[in-house]
């Protein structure tokens, strides 16, 4: 708070006790008080309002850098008017008790938010568990199918599959702190799990699966990293080339940390659109052209990178490939992450 | 004949996974009273379990320690919970090895194999023979009549596979898929020059027409 703002306040106050002042000064010069007495008078009660109004003043900023400061230091800023010391006027503190109702009526709102996205998750991720019987048994029963039929059948069923991983991963990404383990794990693992899972589409898509030098360990969440890769992976041959499409896995050192590139010889994406392919939502020309696209693979991959603190770039020529690169960070890590875990809030 | 139990409330999968099991050369025990499993396993003595988590009414975990503190048999935990979280939790809780639905058949019988194997029942066959033709699966050699040749890794998986299914025919695709469970990410014309070659092997060990392309189906041995 500025003097100005202070004493703008404060005008009319002050233009009033002015008037009484001059009013009292002119009444005691008719009464016969000499002037001599009368400036004396004046004089020490200029010296009184100063020091009073400069005293407020200070006051005031006081409060109001203590009431700042306690909101900077709030995790949940919604929460201050439970935190704020009470005032000690009557009506700063009925003026406080109205915040305060307010601010009540908001934590009940946000506090129902959040428990209903909980439910709502819990709600996800049991169904995911639920559904996951049937296409087990489905899975088990194509086994006896002709050939053919059984080979269409298990690509339709390991669509489905995809689609719903991505429904649990996305409900995972709300509260991370309930299934991440950040532990050792072996990069090549991590690469032939991903592969593995997709391993009818990648076929059927005829992709030539090339790897490189993969002996790293990296620290990471085993389960998630397979996520992320399967997303690239599942790109990587729905957005192929026509001609003999490949994609290369292969990783390198780079200091303490490990690169992983994923680079196929795929469609590519226009560079206008390279910057909004990790929006949620967004298909991209190659994803209305061919259908199918959610627009929330590499969105989930962004995301779910950040929890486990994966860097995630991209490259892409139109025409010649799209090149994803996952630098997976060094051993001492996962700060934000542990600190989620002790401390939802 | 290794016996496995399969604890499971869905009925569809159990009958499918005794079927397939049985095919496999297991005798195959399934649960269908999910009371008094202590008393059921000691009656039966399986030599594998493969329990599921999400039993009706029961606490999967507090089974799977209550079977490991009576009994030393493997179990492996098949569940539709698949967070890191939850197969840390499995695995403390005595599973031997956590797979989670939906599985892949090949995986899940390769990994009772492999439960089976460390839990030191009958070992896997090291050498596979075919009407005189010997397979050496560790040595990677396969030989006839005292001659014998050394194969690559996908030559091997390939030979290994038909000679698994002997007179059956297998699918080119089927092919594939058994490579790319082993991490040989090969495909459709790199097969081709892989039998070509293996025939070519087979043929100067004296058995010409040993892999019989089969058109539109696959390959018989």
């Amino acid at each position: 708070m500025t003097i100005y703002e202070f004493l703008s306040d404060r005008l009319g106050k002050i233009m009033v006790q002015l008037c009484c002042t001059a009013a009292a000064a002119f009444f005691l010069r008719m009464t016969g008080t000499s002037s001599g007495v009368i400036t004396l008078l004046l004089l020490f009660l200029l010296l009184i309002f100063t020091v009073t109004q400069i005293s407020e003043y200070h006051k005031c900023r006081q409060r109001l850098s203590e009431l700042s400061a306690l909101l900077q230091g709030l995790d949940q800023k919604y929460l201050f008017g439970e935190c704020a010391p009470p005032p000690h006027t009557v009506y700063e503190q009925k003026l406080f008790a109205l915040m305060r109702s307010s601010g009540r009526a908001m934590i009940g709102a946000v506090s129902d938010a959040q428990a209903s996205m909980q439910e709502y998750r819990e709600y996800i991720e049991s169904w995911v568990h639920e559904i996951k019987t049937p296409i087990t048994a489905a899975k088990l029963t194509c086994r006896r199918m002709d050939p053919d039929s059984r080979r269409k059948f298990s690509a339709e069923l390991s669509q489905i599959e995809a689609h719903v991983e991505r429904a649990l991963y996305y409900a995972r990404a709300e509260s991370p702190e309930q299934d991440c383990i950040i532990r050792q794990a072996s990069l090549s693992d991590i690469v032939s799990q991903a592969v593995g899972n997709h391993r009818t589409l990648l076929i059927q898509s005829q992709m030539k699966i090339e790897t490189g030098n993969l002996d790293f360990t990296v620290y990471t969440d085993k389960k998630w990293a397979v996520f992320i890769l399967g997303q690239l992976l599942q790109n990587a041959s729905r957005y192929r080339s026509n001609a003999s499409p490949s994609v290369l896995l292969t990783a390198t050192p780079c200091g303490r940390q490990v690169q992983l590139t994923v680079s196929d010889n795929g469609i590519g994406i226009p560079a206008h659109e390279l910057p909004r392919v990790f929006d949620r939502g967004f298909t991209g020309s190659n994803g209305r052209l061919r259908g199918g696209s959610t627009g929330m693979g590499l969105y989930l991959c962004r995301k779910l990178a950040a929890l486990l603190e994966i860097d995630l770039q991209i490259s892409s020529m139109e025409q010649q490939g799209t090149t994803v690169t996952l630098t997976f960070p060094a051993k001492q890590l996962s700060e934000t992450l542990q600190n989620r875990k002790t401390n939802p809030y | 004949m290794q016996k496995i139990m399969i604890i499971e409330d869905d009925p569809l999968i159990r009958e499918e996974l005794s079927l397939l099991l049985e095919n496999e050369g297991y005798r195959v025990v399934s649960i269908t009273d999910f009371t008094d499993m202590t008393g059921q396993i000691r009656d039966c003595a399986p030599d594998l379990v493969l329990l599921d988590l999400g039993l009706p009414g029961r606490d999967g975990l507090a089974l799977c320690a209550q079977i490991r503190k009576n009994f030393t048999l493997p179990i492996i935990i098949v569940t539709s919970r698949d967070s890191s979280t939850d197969e840390f939790r499995g695995l403390s809780m005595g599973g031997d090895d956590y797979i989670t639905k939906p599985y892949d058949v090949p995986v899940l019988l390769a990994r009772i194999k492999a439960v089976l194997r460390r839990s030191g029942g009958v070992s896997e066959a090291d050498v596979l023979t075919v009407n005189g033709l010997r397979l050496c699966l560790t040595k990677g050699t396969v030989s006839l009549n005292g001659r014998s040749e050394e194969l690559t890794r996908n030559e091997l998986k390939i030979l290994a596979h038909l000679m698994a299914h002997a007179g059956e025919i297998v699918s080119r695709a089927d092919l594939i898929d058994v490579l790319w469970e082993n991490q040989i990410y090969i495909d459709d014309n790199t097969l081709s020059v892989n039998v070509t070659r293996l025939r070519t092997k087979l043929k100067d060990l004296g058995m010409p027409d040993c892999i019989r392309t089969r058109r539109g189906m696959g390959y018989q041995l």
